[in-house]
């Protein structure tokens, strides 16, 4: 491409980004002006979060934490259970992949946990745990798992049979051809499985602080603000789970399809 | 090359059970064959003929319905690295680089990872690959995959090398190219080869004898050997008279020979753009 092709792209890459940026909060602050004109109630508009995350962001402390220790909890308590989720999704989809009366028995019960809203968890895990974190964990790896088990399985049963073949005449064993082949063969489908799933645990993160009481969290901090008629707060708590949201995907996700399956010439869309 | 019998079926045959509304496929049917070491034996078929079943169970994918597959002596159990596929297409891991892949067989052997990779590199070397060893197969051309998958084959130091249709994806200067490098590596290294292809130029270009399968229940039709000596020559007139004697004797044409005349014609259409 000529370096005044790109030059055009990049000035359009801007052009658009901009105009997203202007859809998104304008709309924002069209529903704010509006609900604040029709029914009387004060509507935090985007500015108004704006200065709350401000604030918040010197370190103001906010139901009886920093906005900094609500974050790290929430996130703490995404990162484990979203790893749990993801260990035992992973070696599940592996085992129920290779081995097919396993998959038989065993995937009709996983696509029934899949079609689980994730709030519905919450009764069944505070009969599991208690109202503690660990059933806020629980809950999380209880839709991670189901989202990643069945693109997994899926994936490692998409992998090229010559592909197999071609490991067995090599001389792998079950063990290296799970690693070699069958791993990096499922992993269009794992990536997909992923993105459900990275989205999913994040989003029922926050329903399981609401319910499950936790003291502290994004979650916990959204429903604390409504009690106390803080809706700014809550509108800025909301406005960084959804660019934490955002921002994971393209830390984590991106990257890593972009070093695999795409080198490999292997993503969907080729 | 030497006289003794490396590969040695017996009365193989290989039935695929009926699968919900397919009926059961006799693929093979009593084929008897003897491959003697460094001997390079073509099977040319129609599709249907049982070639590729054939790879197969000498690889050890698959086991004989009844009657004996053995390798020096050995029955054939499971596969090994006595005895690799290159395969038409999808044979090379698109997940590693050229050089993981042909150093792939090595570190499953335990190699250690350096040596491996030596190994490899001397592999990439004989296919001219030198400059791709960090390629990943999907920045490479039809026909440096292939030259991948060889050398991953040869790395092995296989007792016997099995290509299964290994050029039928590639344009006809490639296919070529490959093949006279193939018979170099093979007069280099002195392989047992065994090359499938239902091309019956490229079969008697290339091999010491051609074995002609057909669909059951005729099996078998015709063991030929090719005495021309090598290098060959593709304009030699020799050739076009063994390969047209041959065809002859499969009943007139390879029309018949297919069962079917617009495979057939097909097929000579083929023939002349790839010879």
């Amino acid at each position: 491409m000529s370096p005044a092709g790109k030059k055009e792209n990049r000035s359009r890459l801007i052009g658009y980004s901009l105009g997203a940026w202007i859809f998104g909060i304008g709309l924002w602050q069209a529903v704010a002006w509006t609900v604040t004109a029709a029914r009387g109630v004060p509507f935090p508009t985007p500015w108004e979060c704006v200065t709350v995350v401000w604030e918040m962001a010197h370190g103001t402390v906010f139901l009886e934490y920093t906005i900094y220790h609500h974050t790290l909890v929430s996130l703490a308590r995404w990162a484990e259970g979203f790893g749990i989720g993801l260990a035992t999704g992973l070696a599940y989809a592996l085992l129920a992949g290779g081995w097919v009366p396993v998959r038989r028995v065993t995937m009709p019960t996983v696509e029934v946990l899949q079609v689980i809203p994730g709030l519905a968890w919450i009764p069944v895990a505070i009969l599991l745990f208690g109202l503690n974190q660990t059933a806020t964990v629980a809950i999380i790896a209880l839709t991670t798992f189901p989202a990643l088990a069945i693109a997994g399985v899926m994936g490692v049963r998409s992998v090229d049979s010559h592909y197999v073949r071609a490991g067995r005449m090599c001389g792998a064993g079950p063990c290296a051809l799970l690693a070699t082949v069958f791993l990096p063969g499922a992993l269009p489908h794992l990536l997909s499985g992923l993105r459900i799933a990275l989205g999913a645990a994040w989003r029922v993160l926050v329903a399981a602080e609401m319910i499950v009481g936790s003291g502290d969290g994004l979650g916990y901090a959204i429903i604390q603000s409504r009690w106390t008629m803080d809706y700014a707060s809550a509108f800025a708590c909301i406005a960084i789970i959804a660019a934490l949201g955002l921002g994971m995907e393209r830390v984590l996700l991106l990257p890593l399809e972009r070093r695999t399956v795409e080198h490999w010439g292997m993503s969907h869309d080729q | 090359m030497t006289n003794d019998p490396i590969l040695e079926l017996r009365q193989v045959r290989k039935v695929f059970p009926e699968q919900g509304r397919q009926e059961a496929v006799v693929a093979l049917d009593g084929l008897d064959l003897i491959l003697n070491a460094g001997e390079f034996v073509a099977i040319v078929g129609a599709s249907g003929s049982g070639k590729s079943t054939l790879v197969d169970l000498v690889a050890g994918f698959t086991q004989p319905t009844s009657g004996t597959v053995t390798v020096k002596g050995k029955p054939v159990r499971a596969p090994g690295p006595d005895r690799v596929v290159v395969f038409q297409d999808h044979a090379v891991f698109p997940w590693y680089t050229a050089l993981d892949n042909v150093a792939y067989g090595l570190r499953r052997q335990g190699m250690r990872r350096r040596r491996a990779r030596e190994r490899a590199r001397e592999a990439l070397c004989q296919v001219g690959l030198q400059d791709f060893a960090h390629a990943y197969p999907a920045a490479l051309s039809g026909g440096m995959r292939q030259r991948v998958a060889l050398a991953r084959a040869l790395v092995l130091r296989p007792d016997i090398l099995l290509l299964d249709e290994p050029f039928a994806s590639l344009d006809a200067v490639m296919r070529s190219r490959l093949q006279d490098e193939l018979t170099g590596l093979w007069r280099q290294f002195g392989w047992t080869v065994l090359f499938v292809t239902h091309i019956l130029t490229e079969a008697v270009y290339l091999a010491d004898r051609v074995v002609v399968l057909d669909r059951p229940p005729s099996g078998l039709r015709a063991i030929e050997r090719i005495g021309l000596p090598r290098p060959r020559n593709r304009l030699d007139a020799r050739l076009a008279e063994q390969t047209e004697e041959l065809r002859a004797r499969m009943g007139g044409s390879l029309d018949t020979f297919n069962g079917e005349t617009q495979a057939g014609q097909r097929q000579r259409q083929e023939e002349r753009y790839y010879a």
